[in-house]
């Protein structure tokens, strides 16, 4: 049989790497981590193994977004590569744990790391502005978190700008465009703060809000962070990141806006007081007019006793006066009254000398 | 000189400025009762605003996936 075509053994390998890539690119794998090292500090190496069969793969350490450790079990989205010493391996291009235990083993081990690095410092975080009008949602526009979050801030307050990046939320590709949306946000620094929003789902759809890269993009945005992702029960390492964390994209909503329909009662509220302070002065006021009434009264009353008082002392005065006993025909007679001296004489009508004759003691 | 027409936020702290007026120390009965009025009047003012006002939601052009 004639060949129809003779390969050197490199344009082979380079042939069969082409139809590989076309065929399997981007393929995901899911296996058990064994042998896993990093050589040099950028080099990645680890097989992936399940009962029957096991694949090597390499990975550049910048594209490991979640610790691993033999006995984890991931998924990989990776390029099937047949290397120059005709040894099969997968290229990855990411890695995810999957599967409950191994979510949580990387979970913990990330966690520890960043909050060495202090990454989930309190004194980090930043409130959410007041009286926010402009506000950047990172969420896939067909999830039923981010309609809830629509909802909930829609029935609460109005005036607000929404600028929504629609990206995945779960899914081996999530993380990067979550990312790409906070540099948008960030570069533009258009909106007061960002909401990133996703509703409840397994740990697996979750697991995206544990990539390393991405938390460590939350922890940097120059811009305030809320997150709003799954249940209240569920707990993310962009939560840990975020400046302020709410426990489902409904409350995220309420935690940015406020509520019309309690400002409209407060608004009610402080009319109803001032209405009530205004009758309570109006009352005071009355009743400090009524007191100056009474001390007036009581004024009118002390000044007319006083009068009496005195036209009494007067009339007293009057009785005493001299003039008054002279008119009732008595004299007032001055000097001794010894005979053969002149003495003053006063009547009412009259002063008269008179020469005193004779002077005896009454009887 | 141009007046700009204010939004809801701004209205609300009018309101809350004029409630502070009556218990400071500033408070004259005399112009109380205008005061008053003119309150009551944004209050009214706030309620419309409140109930009218929706927000604008826009999706960005830019793909994400690329």
């Amino acid at each position: 049989m004639e060949p129809t075509q003779v390969y050197s053994v490199s344009d082979f390998q380079a042939v069969l790497n082409q139809i590989m890539e076309t065929a399997f690119s981007g393929v995901v794998v899911e296996g058990e981590v064994s042998s896993f090292k990093i050589n040099q500090g950028k080099f990645v190496f680890f097989d992936l193994k399940d009962d029957q069969a096991s694949v090597g793969c390499f990975m550049m350490k910048f594209a490991l977004r979640f610790p691993l450790e033999d006995g984890m079990k991931v998924r990989v989205r990776a390029i099937p590569k047949l290397t120059n010493w005709g040894k099969f391996s997968l290229t990855v291009q990411a890695v995810v744990p999957v599967g409950e235990g191994s979510l949580k083993k990387s979970f913990e081990l990330l966690k520890k790391k960043l909050t060495a690095e202090g990454l989930f410092a309190p004194e980090k975080k930043r409130p959410l502005p007041e009286n926010i009008v402009k506000i950047g949602v990172i969420s896939s526009t067909q999830a039923a978190g981010y309609a809830d979050f629509c909802k909930i801030l829609n029935e609460r307050w109005g005036g607000l700008e929404l600028q929504v990046a629609h990206c995945q939320v779960q899914g081996m590709v999530a993380a990067d465009q979550i990312m790409k949306a906070l540099s948008y946000f960030n570069e533009r620094s258009e909106v007061q703060a960002i909401a990133i929003l996703r509703g409840g789902g397994s740990a697996d759809d979750l697991a995206v809000f544990n990539d390393e890269a991405l938390v460590r993009a939350v922890a940097a945005s120059k811009i305030p962070v809320i997150t709003g992702i799954g249940h209240e029960i569920d707990e993310s390492l962009c939560d840990l990141a975020a400046d302020v964390v709410a426990s489902t994209p409904s409350n995220a909503a309420q935690m940015l806006s406020r509520d019309r329909k309690e400002i409209v009662v407060a608004i009610r509220s402080d009319i109803n007081r001032i209405n009530n302070l205004l009758n309570a002065k109006i009352d005071e006021l009355i009743v400090d007019t009524r007191d100056v009434l009474r001390v007036g009264r009581d004024i009118v009353v002390k000044i007319t006793t006083i009068e009496s008082e005195i036209a009494a002392q007067k009339h007293v005065l009057a009785q005493l006066n001299p003039d008054n006993v002279l008119e009732r025909g008595y004299a007032l007679i001055r000097g001794e009254a010894k005979v053969g001296n002149v003495v003053e004489i006063t009547t009412y009508k009259q002063d008269i000398k008179a020469k005193v004759t004779e002077a005896k003691e009454r009887k | 000189m141009t007046t700009k027409k204010k939004n809801v936020s701004e209205k609300i702290a009018e309101l809350k400025a004029g409630t502070d007026w009556f218990y400071s120390d500033d408070f004259v009965l005399d112009e109380a009762s205008q005061k008053y009025r003119d309150l009551m009047n944004l209050a009214k003012e706030i309620e419309r605003d409140l109930v009218e006002m929706k927000n604008e939601i826009k999706i960005i052009d830019e793909d994400f996936s690329k």
